[in-house]
């Protein structure tokens, strides 16, 4: 038989990049800098390699849980433009193995944890794991177009496990800024939804503009984003935070609110779909990462001051 | 099965790829460099974790006399 080189593709094995890509990077980076923030408001004291080594666990085990969020997801990553090139629906790795790579990771992450700092901090650790991987990714994404809603409790966890890292508890300002990121992901969600909601339509996730539309949607967005103003300053309400932080956090809340409104008034058609192609629901969307950086930065600056 | 001292470049290749037809040096170049990669990573990751477990051995016996 003739060997034909042109059409034979061999399977090449996976590049070392594509089992950190597993890992969801970007994400990271952001999980990362509130689980430092957490970890460095908190009052006590804990040795510069402990705390290296906790916010290393809380990078790793957000990137286990992502690695198990993609292989769970890999049938709908390849019907997404955004995600068609991830390592699973590419080809460049097998589901099963990326399963065990995310299981195997989560297990060193919260041991790592526990060893270095507290069972407390290890604990919500291995919750904040479970909850993304299974309360969000196996039973809401695909259920409720309020998945991201409920599932915005997983990116929230990073503060609460630095706090505990250094006290071995969990107080009252580390449950706000809790609360904050999870009142904070709806509308940065939604607002990418509303220009990638063809993309979801088509995997079939009920992210809120497929199931209820534009106009819907645009009001969720403006109203969480009126609900974050009395949120964020809450902390300096209570005597949490000092002054620096009230300000920077009433100022960031009401640019937020007036990007929302923009996305809310954006020009139309009679289903709310845009006229822009979504330009103000693109500013939000960027804005909203600056608005929660400004926030947890002004949170760790108050603490110097 | 191939014998343990052999020097044939398939018996390197991937189980699933035996049957199929022969690879081209580029693709046989290309699967080795991607696998020298991997396991360098991995050495890197094995690596990073024997430290860490050293490190937060030393700085809790170093600062509380004790591991737990």
């Amino acid at each position: 038989m003739a060997t034909d080189h042109a059409t034979f593709t061999p399977h090449l094995g996976a590049e070392p990049g594509d089992w950190l890509a597993l890992l969801k990077p970007r994400v990271i980076s952001l999980v990362v800098f509130t689980g430092a923030i957490g970890l460095f408001v908190a009052p006590g004291h804990i040795n510069p390699v402990l705390a290296a080594v906790a916010i290393f666990c809380i990078a790793l085990g957000a990137g286990a849980a992502g690695a198990i969020n993609m292989w769970y997801d890999r049938d709908i990553d390849a019907m997404m433009r955004r995600t068609t090139d991830r390592p699973i629906p590419a080809g460049r790795i097998e589901a099963s193995g990326a399963l065990g790579y995310g299981i195997v990771l989560s297990v060193i992450s919260v041991l790592l944890m526990a060893m270095a700092t507290n069972l407390v901090a290890a604990a919500v650790l291995a919750f904040s794991i479970f909850y993304y991987a299974v309360i969000y990714t196996m039973w809401l994404k695909r259920r409720t177009p309020q998945n991201i809603v409920i599932g915005g409790g997983a990116g929230a966890f990073p503060p609460v496990i630095g706090w505990a890292a250094v006290t071995g508890h969990v107080g009252l300002l580390p449950v706000l800024l809790f609360t904050i990121v999870f009142f904070w992901t709806p509308p940065h969600f939604w607002s990418l939804a509303l220009y990638a909601a063809g993309d979801y339509e088509k995997a079939g996730i009920p992210m809120l503009p497929v199931v209820k539309g534009a106009r819907h949607t645009r009001l969720n967005v403006l109203v969480y984003s009126l609900l974050l103003v009395p949120l964020t300053v809450s902390p300096w309400v209570l005597g949490l935070t000092g002054r620096f932080y009230g300000g920077a956090a009433l100022i960031s809340s009401l640019v937020f609110v007036y990007f929302c409104w923009g996305v809310y008034a954006d020009q139309q058609d009679a289903e709310g779909n845009s006229l822009t192609k979504d330009k103000p629901a693109r500013a939000a969307f960027k804005f909203s990462i600056l608005y929660l950086f400004v926030l947890f930065l002004a949170c760790a600056v108050d603490r110097l001051i | 099965m191939a014998p343990m001292n052999s020097t044939n470049e398939t018996d390197r290749m991937p189980r699933a790829e035996m049957g199929k037809p022969d690879w081209t040096q580029e693709q046989r170049d290309e699967f080795m460099r991607r696998r020298r990669g991997r396991n360098y990573l991995l050495l890197a990751a094995l690596a990073a974790f024997c430290l860490m477990v050293y490190g937060i051995a030393m700085v809790k016996l170093h600062e509380y006399g004790q591991m737990w």
